[in-house]
């Protein structure tokens, strides 16, 4: 049997790393001290994954050096970080899915009676690991059976019979709902005061405030705040210190909410589960969803847009009823579209230029009749909106792949301005955006909707729901929980969501214990 | 949840099911199919079409495929076959050095497609087209003849319905089955076809995995190629040209996914008795041979149906 | 938005690097010609540039009729089948019924598009693997072609049909210029058409086409129809040379029909395709066998060369992306 390892201290020191023409890091530093949360935070491009890579002995340091309790180490592969108690949970899953849980914990050294894998002590020893943290799991369950969120007790189960010291997790709640992320703080708190060090990357700042002892921030791969105890910190600092300058919170300028209803659900419910959702959205209006993961926001999305089925009630554009067979047909005829949230697996065609992942939307307007696209037509469409959204690009010859994230943006945006939609549905707008860009694409999204266009606008990002949507719905469990006029005022709205949610999870509670009951 | 939908999850069941029919239906349509005989040739059949099988099993199992089984199952018999013919190797030598081809011949793919980082389909075909091309350059087509005796007789003889030749496929399928479930590489193997990055995370060699499924791959052609010059009584430059449908066939239609990770042993081998009762089934019912290979494409094509339709009822349910 | 001023310069030098690989290959035909001519000089006799001409223009519509399909992601293992299908439907009406040489013709091209139809519908209905789709489909296909002719050679078709596989004009056969003028079809298809666009745009990245409005599936079924009638015209041209009907052509298609496309630079992934470097690859595999043929190294070493080919290919291709990778970094920040 192994035994658990103390927490140590691991420290990185005067770190460089370059790579062909960027500095990645340069002369970064982090202290991790046992028995602490110590947060990792940074914009996109400070350097925060590298230095996540160099922990992790994925990369090698440049220059400077890593140590643990003062001695120096060097990591030639993840295998030797994590043989030297280094253990990271991952943004991706990282489970066997077909593999039972119990083995999963076990995977990298299983133990063997005579060669052969001894069934009966992995699921002893994961049982051990898994008991720290949550009992409830059994070992024997395949891992694809399991939760998002017990996916990721199993993976700490499995950092720590690493017999893991420090315990890096990177972005470890952007999958799991608010409630689930209560959970997973607990045990971190827990094992935390077991004298385990522990490094958690994340940019909700929310949660850092809540969870850590110490903050250790990037910019531009230098370090901006070092190590500083949160106690000391704000929201304000830890963002300005981020960007490097004040945080601007974006201009929308004035709303004019008299619009005529352009799209208006009644009852509706989708072959994805949503019963009796109903809502009515104006012109140029921007109406919020908010709600936690798995509310069935993006899947509500899915089926306004004709990729899931509406089994129920009424849809109406503009006062006559329609009914909408699949995503051609949502853009072409009746002027809704969609932007992903997941601009690498569906918004963009990354490999494509910036030209055509415009026109992509028009080809089939802007082509000749006997079918023929010239390019020119497609510059004529792309020249205009990459010039009104300002996306910096060399080109429009540019691969998207190449622009920034929040350049990305803009041409998703784009190509639903040259689609000509009056309804666009825009998924977490700035997820992956740096908060400098993120302003400018909160106004962008203000401006259009002037123009005319009706934004349904889904996000997890509470500032940002506030900031943008006149009116905010909050979903839960597939259906509409309330309805909120937003008065833009960021304590008291952002309190009656939280009330709205947290009265709705207590009767999804009380719903389960029934249903328990009833066997 | 109901009997009846359990074994409905049980990827084998329907194959069960199938081959049940199968037997109930051949023995009453011809009285000549439980003769000892016509057991003996359908088992004896059963043999090379196995290992084949299992040879494939494994490079899908870690998320990979192999075209080249075939080519180097062709090299690999008439290696055998002349060593031992033209050279005068015994037939111990001749095995060993088969198997050695086989294994090497599995390493060029492995190393290739882990190297290159390229597809294994393309790496593949193309060392299919190299070992045919060594086997077509040194054999002209023409094959060998003369093999020991004990070596054909092993081909041939049986103990009543038994095949002496049905020994080492059985092994193997023991083997392989016990290597999957129980030792450290066989759970490594299906780990990295089940989530290579986690694999590689976890500190599972992944590429040193690949190469070592893709060698296992080879050797086990090696032994499908072995049994099959035996079982023939020659080395002929055609063995293992029709092995590429068949080869998929099994696997497939015993339930393993061509994401990887997820393969049986007991599935795989259950195929393959399917796909030998529907061949013998033909040749009792004299139809034409060409209905086999239209039989094994809609069979495919049915199994991948009905996984289908699981998937979809597992969503649903 | 910003444009960097010496635009000009940047876009010959990145159209340069582009074609760097289409350079190569024709610099690497151009060698293996002047190699092949030196060792025997029949090689450029104009027998043998005829020769050259009609299998080349085989090549080049097999290889096409894979590109096709690699355009989006997916690949068609059934193309030999679905060609030995329509060769044996347009032998069986023209000697069997009689039907004019065009009906004929025309009945085996629609085979062909109705079999690759068959492909993409499948797939696009059971959301399984074309590998797979079209590894079935094929043992389908030529079982059912086998069943129903007997594996018969249907040698007394029309003389018009070997006479046109003799026919030259100057040293070319008048096949190199049909498939050349698919070439050209495919082309405009690829670089001026909303259709074309619509299937690069659903191998690069289904999920986003889907959502931007594109019909992927639509597209799928006709990309694979199209890979059909492809397959049947080569099948078609194979006849024409045979000057019979016969059940075992395009049982040797497979390597030639990915490697033309892959040493032009086609990806695998789907995306991206060459008509230029997809018609220079098939040159590439027309040229080994004819030099091969001609120096008596003999056909039997011919699969060994056409491997190793692929396998050089590959790798090359494999550094040059990693060259080109580390000289995008080095211009990107």
């Amino acid at each position: 049997m192994r035994k658990l390892r103390d927490g140590m201290r691991f420290a990185v020191e005067n770190v460089r790393k370059t790579f062909p023409g960027v500095i990645a890091l340069d002369g970064v530093s982090l202290d991790i001290r046992p028995g602490e949360v110590h947060a990792l935070v940074g914009e996109n491009g400070a350097g925060k994954s590298t230095l996540i890579k160099i922990v992790t002995g994925l990369y090698r340091p440049d220059e400077g050096r890593l140590t643990i309790d003062g001695r120096e180490v060097r990591f030639a592969s993840a295998r030797e970080a994590i043989a030297a108690g280094v253990s990271a949970v991952h943004q991706e899953r990282n489970l066997i899915p077909r593999f039972s849980v119990g083995e999963n914990i076990m995977i990298e050294r299983p133990p063997t009676r005579r060669g052969l894998i001894d069934y009966r002590s992995v699921h002893a020893q994961a049982r051990r690991f898994l008991d720290m943290i949550d009992p409830s799991i059994d070992t024997r369950t395949e891992v694809r059976r399991l939760s998002v969120a017990q996916m990721q007790i199993v993976e700490i189960a499995k950092a720590l019979s690493f017999e893991a010291g420090l315990l890096l997790l990177d972005e470890p709640t952007a999958s799991i709902s608010g409630h689930e992320a209560e959970e997973l703080f607990a045990v971190l708190r827990r094992l935390k005061d077991e004298g385990k060090a522990i490094l958690f990357v994340s940019h909700k700042l929310e949660e850092v405030l809540a969870l850590s002892d110490r903050v250790t921030a990037l910019r531009d791969g230098k370090v901006a705040i070092a190590g500083e105890p949160i106690g000391r910190m704000d929201r304000g600092r830890i963002v300005s210190a981020m960007i490097g300058r004040e945080e601007r919170v974006a201009d929308i300028g004035a709303r004019d909410l008299s619009g005529e209803p352009v799209l208006e659900a009644t009852a509706i419910a989708t072959s994805l589960g949503h019963r009796n959702v109903s809502l009515t959205l104006h012109k140029g209006e921007i109406l919020g969803l908010y709600g936690l993961v798995g509310a069935g926001r993006t899947e509500l999305a899915r089926a306004l847009i004709g990729d899931a089925r509406i089994t129920a009630g009424v849809l109406r554009l503009k006062g006559s009823p329609v009914s909408i067979d699949n995503v051609s047909q949502a853009i072409r005829k009746l002027g809704i579209g969609y932007i992903s949230e997941d601009r690498k697996a569906e918004g963009l065609i990354l490999a494509h230029p910036v030209r055509s992942n415009v026109a992509i939307t028009v080809w089939r307007r802007i082509m000749s009749r006997v079918g023929l696209l010239w390019r020119r037509r497609e510059i004529e469409t792309a020249e205009p909106l990459a010039r009104k959204l300002e996306i910096r690009t060399p080109s429009l010859e540019q691969t998207v792949g190449k622009l920034s994230g929040g350049n990305q943006q803009k041409v998703s945006i784009a190509k639903w301005l040259a689609a000509g939609v009056e309804i666009l549905i825009i998924d977490e707008p700035t997820v992956g955006i740096d908060i400098k860009t993120k302003t400018a694409i909160h106004e962008l999204i203000a401006e259009i909707t002037r123009g005319g266009v009706s934004v349904l606008l889904i996000s997890s990002d509470m500032p940002e729901m506030i900031t943008l949507a006149d009116r905010i719905l909050v979903m839960r469990n597939f259906s509409i929980a309330g309805l909120i006029e937003n008065n833009r005022r960021y304590e008291p709205m952002s309190r009656e969501i939280m009330s709205l949610i947290h009265g709705v999870a207590a009767g999804e509670d009380a719903d389960a214990m029934r249903e328990a009951a009833n066997g | 949840m109901t009997v009846a939908r359990h074994l409905m999850a049980k990827e084998w069941s329907a194959l069960g099911a199938s081959i049940l029919a199968g037997l109930v239906v051949l023995s009453l349509m011809s009285p000549a199919f439980l003769t000892e005989f016509n057991l003996y040739v359908m088992l004896r059949s059963f043999c090379v079409v196995l290992v084949v099988a299992f040879a494939q099993m494994l490079t899908l199992g870690v998320g990979q495929l192999n075209l080249s089984i075939g080519a180097l199952g062709g090299l690999v018999a008439i290696a055998v076959g002349g060593v031992m013919e033209k050279l005068g190797f015994p037939i111990g030598l001749a095995v060993v050095l088969g198997l050695l081809i086989g294994a090497g011949g599995g390493l060029a793919n492995g190393l290739l497609t882990v190297r290159t980082g390229i597809n294994g389909f393309i790496i593949t075909l193309a060392t299919a087209s190299v070992f045919a091309g060594i086997n077509l350059g040194v054999t002209r087509s023409i094959p060998f003849y003369n093999l020991p005796p004990a070596f054909v007789a092993f081909g041939t003889e049986r103990f009543f319905a038994v095949p002496y030749l049905l020994a080492p496929p059985l092994v193997v399928a023991a083997a392989l089955g016990f290597f999957l479930a129980r030792t450290v590489p066989g759970r490594y193997l299906l780990a990295v076809g089940g989530n290579p990055q986690a694999a590689e995370l976890s500190g599972i060699p992944r590429d040193r995995t690949i190469v070592f499924a893709h060698t296992l791959s080879g050797l086990l052609a090696a032994v499908a190629a072995i049994l099959a010059v035996a079982q023939l009584g020659s080395a002929q430059p055609t063995i293992g040209a029709d092995w590429l449908i068949i080869s998929f066939a099994a696997p497939i239609i015993g339930g393993a996914a061509l994401t990887g990770g997820h393969i049986s042993v007991a599935a795989t081998s259950l195929a393959v008795v399917l796909i030998v009762l529907i061949q013998n089934g033909m040749v009792l019912a004299k139809v034409d041979p060409y209905w086999v290979q239209f039989l094994l494409g809609a069979l495919i094509l049915a199994a991948v149906g009905l996984n289908r339709l699981r998937a979809v009822h597992a969503e649903t349910a | 938005m910003t444009r960097s001023v010496p635009a000009g310069v940047e876009s010959f030098r990145s159209w340069l690097l582009e074609q760097s690989n289409l350079l190569s290959l024709a610099a690497i035909v151009g060698l293996l010609w002047a190699v092949f001519t030196a060792l025997a000089p029949g090689f450029v006799s104009s027998f043998n540039l005829f020769a050259i001409s009609r299998s080349v223009a085989i090549d080049i519509v097999i290889a096409f009729s894979t590109m096709v399909v690699l355009a989006t992601g997916g690949m068609n293992l059934a193309i030999g089948s679905i060609g030995v299908c329509s060769v044996m439907l347009v032998g069986y009406l023209m000697q069997a019924h009689g039907l004019p040489v065009p009906l004929a013709l025309a009945a085996g091209l629609v085979l062909g598009a109705l079999l690759g139809f068959a492909n993409g519908a499948t797939i696009v209905l059971t959301g399984v693997n074309s590998f797979i789709i079209t590894l079935a489909s094929a043992s389908l296909f030529a079982g059912g072609m086998l069943i129903l002719t007997k594996a018969t050679i249907y040698n007394g078709i029309p003389r018009e049909i070997a006479s046109f596989g003799r026919m030259r004009w100057g040293f070319v056969s008048p096949l190199l210029l049909i498939a050349l003028a698919i070439g050209a079809w495919l082309l405009v298809l690829f670089r001026y058409t909303a259709l074309g666009r619509e299937i690069l745009a659903s191998g690069a990245n289904p999920r986003a086409a889907e959502l931007s409005g594109v019909p992927v599936g639509r597209v799928t079924v006709i990309v694979h129809a199209l890979s059909g009638l492809l397959a049947a015209s080569a099948g078609l041209m194979v006849m024409t040379w045979l000057g019979a009907a016969m059940p075992s052509v395009g049982q040797d298609w497979l390597l030639p029909s990915f490697l033309a496309p892959v040493l032009g630079g086609t990806l695998l992934a789907g995306g991206m395709v060459s008509v230029v470097g997809t018609v220079l690859g098939a040159l590439l595999v027309t040229t080994i066998r004819s030099g091969l043929l001609i120096l008596q190294v003999g056909n039997f070493w011919l699969q060994l060369f056409l491997g190793l080919v692929l396998l050089v290919a590959v790798m090359l291709d494999r550094y040059r992306g990693l060259y080109a990778e580390r000289r995008g970094l080095e211009r990107s920040p």
